[in-house]
């Protein structure tokens, strides 16, 4: 498989902070990579690194073989960003066009890519005045404009009501077929997971692990217990056998290899516990375990 | 290939001045109004066979192009940084050359507006006597003059805040102004301003303006507008591949 996407030793520190602690990345062409981490982890950073926008101080990033930091080189890019914003002074319809032209691509490409996404409708508006979702899916229009062999895409689910977001996983998925490398950063680790052909997880600028959905699922806990019940995040982390702790709210997931013995306790530390279940685990609890056992 | 690529990021940028063209409006206001005031003062003096109101459409022009293309690009880019719109032209295949070509046409808007203003103005108060001729090569000479300001304002705009761009490029603009003569003749100011003049780059694109009516030489103005050019341009690519996203 043609590699559109190598990093080798990345590394960035923002003044004192260190942001990429040496990262090493690949993606295929036809590939779909998706990079998962918490909030501060360097997704960001290492996107910003791949698109150019960053020079790589140490360690070489390549796209297509080539340096990101080449106009030459970003012509094979298209790029999705976290929190863009769009001056006032421009219309939907030129956005898109004008992506295509400074891509090579011609004007008329416009037109299909934006009845994908579903912005025909939109296309005399002003960018800067659309919804949070509208404009995501305008910078997934001009990203694709570009019909790029390696898309780059920092959050691009943020914002994306649930059909959008259905498109837009299919969206990749066709894109996929016809060769284009993705990488994608998300916080929607299970939708992520049926679309991504490679998972990599990312915490304080190191890459903790990497393979299919299905490797890094088989590595951590194979049941989560989903449960209602008094118990605060600390208490129940220490109970014997937990894995993972995820709140989703009116539930909390527990990650662990061995549910019997959990409930058991469980059951005798919280008499009022409610709506229990057990499932098998996925892709959010693997990571979550994954997270929590490399900060330890 | 790169002769489209051009064409849409000058509409582009066109587009932002027509669009919303107070900006353009204001910027012109401020310059033209202090120029009715002098050339209504002092417009009838005159010195050398030439009016005052004559020689300041080149000294007083020259300022009024400097002022709107020193800070309108600048400011524009800083807000565009802050607005997080910057890194999307920063992500695209459009080559840097390109990019700030662009970005100094379309600042020429502002340059002809301003010396159209002023012209109108200083023929209206009757203190205008200078052939028509002249009068075009002083619009064209400040229009050409004007691209070395125009980059060393996208270099300091890449790299501040849009508040913080006006409060520096303000700090270059008036001083450069005053020292090199555009408000009030250096004559008539004290020697010092005189010695100092020469090193400024304002200082010679008036007089180059000034050569046009005077028929003075104007090899050593042209030499430093162009290296002026030169080390503006390197700066603002420079300053365009480091800025801060
Ligand atoms: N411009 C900056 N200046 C200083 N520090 C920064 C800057 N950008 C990011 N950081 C820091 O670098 C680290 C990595 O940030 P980054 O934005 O790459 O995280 P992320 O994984 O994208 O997070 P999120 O999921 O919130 O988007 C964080 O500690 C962050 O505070
Ligand atoms: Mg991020």
């Amino acid at each position: 498989m043609e590699t559109v996407l190598e990093v080798r030793g990345a590394r960035h520190n923002y003044g004192a902070t260190p942001a990429l602690a040496g990262v090493d990345l690949d993606v295929g062409a036809g590939e779909c990579v998706a990079l998962l981490g918490p909030n501060g982890a360097g997704k960001t950073t290492l996107v910003n690194l791949v698109v150019g926008l960053l020079p790589a101080k140490e360690g070489r990033v390549r796209v297509c073989g080539g340096d990101p930091r080449l106009a030459s080189t970003r012509r094979r890019l298209g790029v999705v960003q976290q929190s863009l914003g769009f001056p006032n002074t421009l219309k939907v319809v030129e956005l898109v066009t004008g992506a295509a032209v400074r891509a090579g691509m011609p004007r008329s490409a416009a037109g299909p890519v934006m009845a994908e996404l579903d912005l025909t409708d939109l296309a005399g508006r002003r960018a800067a005045k659309l919804s949070g979702g509208q404009r995501q899916r305008l910078q997934l229009a001009m990203a694709l404009v570009a019909d790029p062999r390696l898309l780059v895409l920092d959050e691009p689910t943020a914002g994306l009501d649930v059909p959008a977001r259905k498109r837009f996983w299919q969206l990749l998925v066709e894109r996929r077929a016809r060769g284009t490398g993705v990488l994608v950063t998300t916080h929607l680790i299970e939708e992520s997971s049926a679309v991504a052909d490679r998972v990599v997880v990312l915490n304080h600028g190191r890459v903790l692990a990497s393979g299919t959905p299905d490797e890094l699922v088989a590595r951590l806990p194979d049941r989560t217990v989903i449960a209602r019940t008094a118990l605060g995040r600390d208490r129940l982390a220490v109970l014997p056998g937990v894995v993972s702790v995820r709140n989703d709210g009116e539930h909390v997931h527990l990650g662990t290899r061995t549910p019997e013995a959990l409930l058991r306790v469980l059951l005798a530390e919280d008499p009022g516990l409610s709506d229990l279940r057990v499932e098998g685990a996925g892709l959010e609890e693997a990571v979550a375990g994954l997270i929590e056992r490399g900060a330890a | 290939m790169n002769a489209k690529v051009f064409g849409v990021e000058l509409t582009d940028e066109l587009r932002g001045i027509v669009r919303e063209p107070t900006a353009l409006f204001f910027s012109i206001v401020m310059p033209v109004a202090f120029f009715a005031l002098f050339v209504s003062l002092f417009g009838k003096f005159s010195s050398g066979g030439l009016s005052a109101g004559t020689t300041m459409v080149a000294t007083f022009g020259a300022f009024g192009v400097v002022s709107v293309v020193l800070m309108n690009p600048g400011i524009g880019v800083a807000a565009d940084r802050e607005r997080g719109w910057l890194r999307a032209k920063q992500v695209s295949a459009v080559p840097i050359g390109v990019t700030l070509a662009a970005k100094v046409i379309a600042a020429l808007p502002y340059a002809a507006g301003v010396l159209l203003a002023m012209t109108a103005t200083a023929a209206a108060t009757g203190a205008l006597d200078a052939p028509v001729p002249a009068l075009l090569r002083i619009l064209a000479v400040l229009m050409v003059g004007a691209l070395p300001f125009a980059l060393l304002s996208l270099a300091i705009g890449f790299q501040t805040g849009a508040g913080a761009a006006t409060a520096v490029l303000n700090a270059i603009l008036i001083p450069s102004a005053v020292l090199s003569g555009l408000w009030m003749p250096l004559e008539i100011m004290p020697a010092f301003f005189g010695d100092v003049a020469p090193f400024l780059p304002t200082y010679h694109l008036a007089q180059l303006a000034l050569a046009q009516l005077t028929g003075a030489p104007v090899l050593t103005h042209v030499l430093v507008l162009l290296g002026t050019t030169i080390v503006a341009a390197a700066l603002a690519a420079v300053s365009y591949r480091h800025a801060r996203s």
